[in-house]
């Protein structure tokens, strides 16, 4: 078996909010010519006919005010750049025009083509060019948040594009929920960073399932003490508050909070596992994004396994059904482990309903999945035999001893 | 190895309580309003969520509504952990063999007898 499988105990996954992959990583393409970046032949229309190009201009705050519109119907723009005939295609050219659409002023709307410069971001640049970084992570839904994560905690978002609260439709079930009552036992851990800042999902896990949560101080501790879960799941603070310890700044990267304040907590959280010698060998970390956030990215989405449900012409907001049958906007992914050889590049398709599959079926816990889920690519091989070797991206034969050091 | 400096925001320009909520914070709030209504009576806010303009205002509404929703289910439990040695002790009378139990009615009997 292959050692970096054979040695995995923990998977963590950090899930933040609203970027794009060009937004994020684009510039990498600069650097290595794998990543599915930016280049010079990239463009959008503006409202006057006039070419966009993408610019390394972006701004850690400010900049994206109003915050992008990246509802169904503003994504579907974006996407198809305002086609909305029966046979239409995909061209990823209508961000310009959904942007423009909430200040009427073109050149903010121009505003949305920016990405960041490697330097700007040194903790997700540093990570994606040192472990595995995702040329094609979906989002699961062309739309917004709520929807999106609920992918990554059951494999579906039970028929709804929306941030409307959900209803979990037997007999499907969280993937923690599948852990926790599998025989033998596993343990999973939902860690918002704090009560203040809450989950995303309440209305069936925090409702009615508060015991799965933990604070980010816990996590932490977990780590340090070797109490991590065999699955966590990290959600970031969502809103600027003040606590007793003094002022906690929102480190989602949710426009417009502080990108930086983000990359802190991605460094924080991979130097947690990264010290810690009993945890580094055996855990696989997995930095991703909910979704695009109405953000410029210039990869179309694939068409994917339709879904169990429909969501219905009347909630859609473009007067057309939607089957799940096409993924979101590109996301930047990276997983990092000691095991991945540093610039590894992957092609495959993912989105957020490859999150319970690979947990799933890495600790091997029993269906029903959903035809989502069942459908969509893992990212770590389940540990048994045989293991291919194409696929197995914890590939190494011994550890890496090169791994980055953040200083948080 | 190198270290690689991770530059920190400064909270004095990152910080803005005052910020208007965001739609997903908007959203969230709406999720907690939906399960604090699900809350018994003296677990919930008096908070009017659609009052609530800042992102100071949310995370004051989210924080009441979290820690009401642990504390409902912390009393809860401390409940059904109150009622189960109760039960336990009831399971075990009633487990009790008849034969004792007559045991002591005839010793109860004879003793208030040999007191006569």
């Amino acid at each position: 078996m292959p050692p970096g499988l054979d040695s995995l105990k923990h998977i963590v996954v950090l899930m933040m909010e609203n970027r794009s992959f060009d937004h994020m990583l684009g510039s990498l393409t600069a650097v290595n010519p794998k990543i599915d970046g930016i280049t010079d032949q990239l463009s959008n229309p503006d409202t006057t006919g006039a070419l966009v190009k993408p610019q390394p201009l972006a701004d850690f705050q400010g900049q994206l005010d109003p915050d992008p519109d990246h509802h169904f119907p503003a994504v579907d723009l974006q996407i198809f750049g305002g086609d909305t005939s029966p046979n239409r295609v995909a061209n990823m050219q209508g961000f310009v025009k959904s942007f423009f659409n909430q200040q009427r002023d073109v050149g903010h709307s121009q505003k949305i083509m920016y990405y960041f410069k490697q330097s700007d971001l040194p903790v997700l640049t540093k990570l994606a060019l040192e472990f595995a970084v995702f040329n094609r992570w979906f989002a699961s839904i062309p739309g917004p948040t709520i929807c999106n994560r609920a992918f990554a905690h059951y494999g579906t978002s039970f028929g709804r594009v929306d941030m409307d609260p959900f209803d979990v439709i037997e007999p499907i079930k969280s993937i923690y929920t599948r852990l926790i009552s599998a025989t033998p036992k596993h343990t999973a851990k939902v860690y918002y960073y704090d009560t203040t800042s809450s989950t995303m999902e309440v209305v069936n896990l925090l409702q009615n399932q508060p015991e799965l949560f933990g604070t980010y101080k816990q996590f932490l501790s977990d780590c340090d003490k070797n109490l991590l879960p065999e699955y966590s799941f990290v959600e970031p603070n969502y809103n600027d508050h003040t606590t007793d310890s003094g002022e906690e700044v929102a480190s989602d990267q949710h426009p417009d909070h502080d990108v930086q304040a983000g990359e802190c907590l991605i460094a924080e959280v991979y130097m947690r596992i990264r010290k810690n010698p009993k945890l580094w060998p055996n855990t696989a970390l997995l930095v991703l994004y909910d979704e695009h956030g109405g953000i410029y990215d210039h990869v179309v989405p694939p068409a994917c396994t339709p879904d169990r449900f429909t969501a219905p012409a009347n909630s859609t907001g473009t007067g057309m059904e939607f089957k799940f049958d096409r993924l979101g906007v590109r996301v930047p992914a990276i997983l990092i482990s000691p095991w991945i050889p540093a610039n590894t590049v992957v092609d495959r398709v993912f989105d957020h309903a490859s999150i319970p599959a690979t947990v799933a079926k890495f600790f091997q816990v029993a269906a029903p999945y959903s035809p989502r889920e069942t459908s969509a690519d893992v990212f770590i091989e389940p540990n048994v035999q045989p293991v291919d070797p194409n696929r197995n991206l914890l590939s190494l034969a011994t550890m890496r001893d090169d791994c980055p050091v953040f200083d948080v | 190895m190198e270290t690689i400096h991770v530059p920190r925001p400064s909270p004095k320009k990152a910080m803005n309580p005052d910020r208007p909520v965001n739609a997903l914070l908007l959203a969230q709030i709406s999720h907690l309003q939906h399960a604090e209504s699900r809350l018994p009576l003296r677990y919930r806010s008096e908070v009017y969520i659609h009052a609530i303009k800042t992102e100071g205002e949310a995370a004051e509404y989210i924080r009441e509504v979290t820690e009401a929703i642990h504390q409902a289910h912390a009393d809860a439990a401390k409940q059904r952990a109150k009622r189960a040695p109760k039960r336990g002790l009831e399971i075990a009378a009633a487990a009790e063999p008849p034969k004792r139990k007559s045991t002591s009615k005839g010793k109860t009997k004879s003793s208030k007898r040999a007191k006569k």
